[in-house]
């Protein structure tokens, strides 16, 4: 049924599949065909779907198009408009032509979610793990285990793509080495390269190339011309209208006087004055003496002029590209190396300039930040420590003046007996004691259990633990329960949570207990084997994590 | 002598010390006299005697190893705390004498049984000292508690003070060996944690032996110092537990066989009740830790507002479907 929402782009009638009539509809998101007399589309195919779509060639009697989907099944329609000459050919041409344009845009966006989600999975072994864990085995579902991820990242990663633009290099002008070319001739040799440089700088030499190749001239020709043209040697004189070029030069020269006239946007900059003033002659108040004009000089300032602009062209086309980028986002474009803010913001501009030539930070008096100062009522409960759990011992004051008497009395005739100090039986009994395995020695057999057990069955508890910390984070995030959809979520995760632990859990503890605690028969915890009562500590973590999860479910669900 | 079953040999693994540096062993011996005293009413065959006789094995023993090795040691009495040795006329390494040297240094008769002359004269000196402190005692009723702070606080200094003392060229590797016979005293708890973290900073160990009940605080100092506790089960192998275990420097620990690391008991107290917890609420202004949750912090009297979750009553009109209630039971 197709959906009232839906629009319908394109309706073809009198098109035919497997020998029934029909007539076949574009909408925004699939193609549907429905035979005649029925209005339930018996065929519907996403645009998703489709990889590609083929047509009969010209000239063949029947006018067909085949769509071809990503699992490999074919649909062919038969175009058949017998009243019109040549309906059914641009019948079929319409529809591919529709499709041909709407298909790329499906298959980039799905495609781009997979690429997407392929290249996390490559990334991270972790997560590619937690995958194969998880949904290879069909304890949650696919798009529960994306549901988080998939938000976060790619947007990010579309802005990261976009790849940096090579700028333009300013001496590009002096790689055209002119080669002689045997008797007065010079020959230019011009890359691609070059000439995109050129393009991009002089806007004004893309567009003359435009207009005029290759209609009226070749290519070579207008290089040729734009070589011989004054534009392009030094001295730009212009030498009459016939010359392609001399718009250009003209062009050229007032963009030149526009990007003086707007200046930089700093007052403490005055791109004009160019001559050196001190204060020194008239206080500054004698006005400088304008330079007599003379032919060299007026030279100089054109080669100058001349290299200023090519200066600027060449920043100026970096900054359009980006401009070009940045339209839809900002209203305030910047050209030219200024940022050119619109009239609201120039005052404070010029504020930070100046201030920021003024001021230097470190100069400054520090801002420490204000603080509140702690209030404390009760200082003295942070001078005491906790008290000793045992009690202490009471000794009354009889015993004190006994024991104290009884030393002293020792201690005055003490006399050191080194060599008497200990007996061999005795140090041998302490020397059992602080072997391995003796009394002193309890605690190091754990640090062994990370050589014991083999690395391959540590990988695997690490992916059960990483599996089961996923499923309980999708469990406790439904908490607080407060719509349907999350009790939802809970019972399942629930079902999720019980299967985990029936489908990998209970193999796991029955093949370590097969393979590793085999040799003893009896199987308490009490055992003296510390291989065995470590792990029972591990799986016992790893399923008291379920049994508790469990339980508080249960205790919380009415 | 005793063989060691993990040789240490000269160059085999680990860093072997340079010959510039100098290793300092301050032992600091609690000879609290009313539990020394109550072991001879005890009559156990281990006295105060006998644990003098260890140390100075002990500290003789340092002394041998290297001749870059000193050593320091504090008697830590119920009413002071006092250098054992060196001598408060002693003068590193000298037998300097001064005019106003005291009655034994100029009456020393040198040894009697060839032992090397530092070690005797050092014995003779810790020997005259201790009798001296332990017939000073005084009977005093409410101080039996060892003075550990003191003690501990009086070896940082003299360690702080060798270091100096040095040249350049030496470094200074030092280490306290505490050796406790009485329990901890709760009086003295945030000196010796302040003890405790300037040990930490200045890099310097803090071992413990104990011989009678386990200590907390020992075994917070050692576990965040980088040291050694050990509780010991037969106090007459003493020397035997000194030598095996806090005799070898902190390099040449790691080659050896050792007794392995104490669970420590880090739990706070609460500030109200003062019993250790392991769950308890913070006060975020003060912090200040209590067992049970109260509005109003005692300390900084701040109050707290804590969102509970909305209770939703069951409405008693016609039940549509049951609301949820929210409270945990």
């Amino acid at each position: 049924m197709a959906t009232s929402s839906e629009e319908v782009l394109l309706i073809v009638k009198k098109v035919r599949h497997k020998k029934q009539d029909g007539a076949l509809y574009l909408m925004a998101e699939r193609v549907a065909w429905t035979p005649e007399g029925k209005d339930r589309f018996v065929i519907s195919h996403m645009y998703a779907d489709i990889r590609c779509q083929k047509i009969s060639p010209e000239g063949k009697a029947k006018v067909q198009l085949q769509l071809i989907l990503h699992t490999g099944d074919t649909t062919i329609f038969h175009f058949t408009n017998e009243n019109i000459a040549n309906a059914p050919a641009k019948d079929r041409d319409a529809a591919k032509d529709l499709l041909q344009q709407l298909l790329p845009k499906f298959k980039k966006k799905a495609n781009k979610e997979l690429e997407e989600k392929n290249r996390m999975l490559q990334e991270d072994p972790v997560l590619f793990q937690l995958y194969k864990d998880l949904v290879v085995s069909q304890v949650i579902s696919a798009e529960e285990f994306w549901a988080n991820r998939l938000t976060g990242n790619s947007m990010d990663n579309s802005v990261s793509n976009n790849k940096q633009d090579i700028g333009i290099s300013a001496a590009f002008l002096a790689d055209i080495r002119p080669q002689t070319d045997g008797c007065n001739g010079l020959r230019y040799n011009l890359t691609s390269d070059i000439i995109e440089s050129i393009f991009r700088t002089y806007p004004a030499v893309k567009q003359k190339y435009a207009e005029n190749v290759p209609h009226d001239m070749t290519e070579k020709e207008f290089w040729t011309r734009f070589f011989q043209s004054h534009y392009f040697h030094r001295d730009r004189i212009n030498a009459g209208s016939k010359d392609l070029f001399s718009e250009c030069a003209r062009i050229d020269e007032k963009g030149l006087k526009t990007l003086v006239s707007q200046g930089v946007n700093n007052p403490l900059v005055d791109l004009t004055s160019l001559e050196d003033k001190s204060l020194g002659e008239g206080y500054g108040s004698s006005s400088a003496q304008s330079s007599s004009k003379s032919n060299k000089e007026s030279s100089n300032a054109a080669i100058i002029r001349r290299f200023n602009h090519h200066s600027a062209m060449v920043l100026a086309a970096v900054l359009r590209k980006q401009e070009m980028h940045n339209d839809q986002n900002s209203e305030n474009s910047s050209t030219d190396g200024n940022s050119r803010d619109s009239d609201f913001f120039q005052p404070p501009v010029k504020k930070v300039k100046l201030q920021e030539a003024i001021e230097y930070e470190d100069l400054g008096e520090k801002n420490s930040k204000k603080t509140v100062a702690l209030n404390l009522k009760k200082a003295d409960r942070y001078f005491h420590g906790p008290t000793p759990v045992q009690s202490q011992h009471y000794a009354s004051s009889q015993d004190i003046i006994n024991s104290v008497h009884c030393i002293r009395q020792e201690m005055a005739n003490y006399n050191p007996r080194l060599t008497q100090v200990l007996s061999s039986s005795v140090a041998s009994s302490a020397l059992t004691d602080l072997s391995p395995g003796g009394v002193l020695m309890q605690g190091g057999t754990s640090q062994a259990i990370n050589q014991m057990v083999p690395s391959d069955v540590q990988m695997e508890l690490k992916h059960l633990h990483v599996a089961v910390a996923e499923l309980l984070r999708h469990f406790w995030s439904c908490f607080p329960i407060n719509t349907p959809f999350l009790e939802e979520k809970v019972g399942k995760m629930m079902n999720n949570l019980e299967r985990f632990q029936m489908t990998k859990l209970r193999p796991f503890r029955e093949k370590l207990q097969k393979l590793y605690i085999s040799t003893n028969t009896r199987l308490d915890p009490e055992s003296r084997c510390p291989l065995h009562k470590d792990f029972n500590v591990i799986l016992q973590h790893s399923s008291t994590f379920m049994v508790t999860t469990l339980k508080t479910y249960s205790s919380l669900v009415i | 002598m005793c063989q060691r079953r993990t040789g240490v040999r000269a160059g085999s693994g680990g860093s072997m010390a340079a010959d510039e540096d100098i290793s300092l062993l301050v032992i600091v011996v609690d000879v609290n006299p009313v539990w020394w005293g109550q072991q001879i009413l005890k009559e156990s065959t281990f006295t105060l005697s006998k644990c003098m006789d260890a140390v100075l094995v002990m500290g003789n023993s340092h002394l041998v190893m290297s001749r870059n090795n000193r050593l320091a040691m504090i008697a830590s009495h119920s009413q002071e705390s006092r250098f054992l040795y060196p001598g408060k006329q002693w003068k590193t390494g000298s037998f300097a004498e001064s005019s106003e040297s005291s009655s034994a240094e100029s009456s020393w008769s040198g040894s009697t049984d060839g032992k090397y002359e530092l070690l005797a004269f050092g014995n003779d000196i810790v020997t005259e000292e201790i009798k001296d402190l332990m017939a000073k005692t005084e009977v005093r009723a409410h101080l039996t508690e060892t003075l550990l702070a003191g003690s501990l606080a009086k070896a940082l200094c003299y360690i702080h003070k060798v270091n100096k003392e040095l040249d350049a060229s030496h470094e200074l590797k030092s280490r306290i060996l505490v050796i406790q016979a009485a329990e901890d005293s709760a009086a003295q708890y945030m000196n010796v944690m302040n003890i405790i973290f300037a040990a930490q900073k200045q890099n310097i160990l803090i071992d413990a032996c104990v011989l009678d009940s386990e200590s907390g605080l020992l075994q917070q100092a050692a576990d965040i110092t980088g040291g050694l506790y050990l509780k010991i089960p037969q106090l007459l192998a003493l020397t035997q537990y000194l030598l095996w275990v806090f005799l070898p420097d902190p390099e040449q620990r790691s080659q050896l066989v050792l007794p392995p690391h104490v669970h420590v008991d880090y739990r706070a107290a609460c500030f109200c009740h003062r019993n250790l917890i392991e769950i308890g609420y913070v006060c975020s202004v003060c912090l200040s830790i209590f067992c049970n949750f109260s509005p109003i912090c005692t300390t900084c009297e701040t109050a707290f507002r804590i969102a509970l979750p909305p209770v939703l009553k069951a409405k008693k009109k016609k039940p549509r479907h049951p609301t949820l209630n929210y409270l945990a039971n």
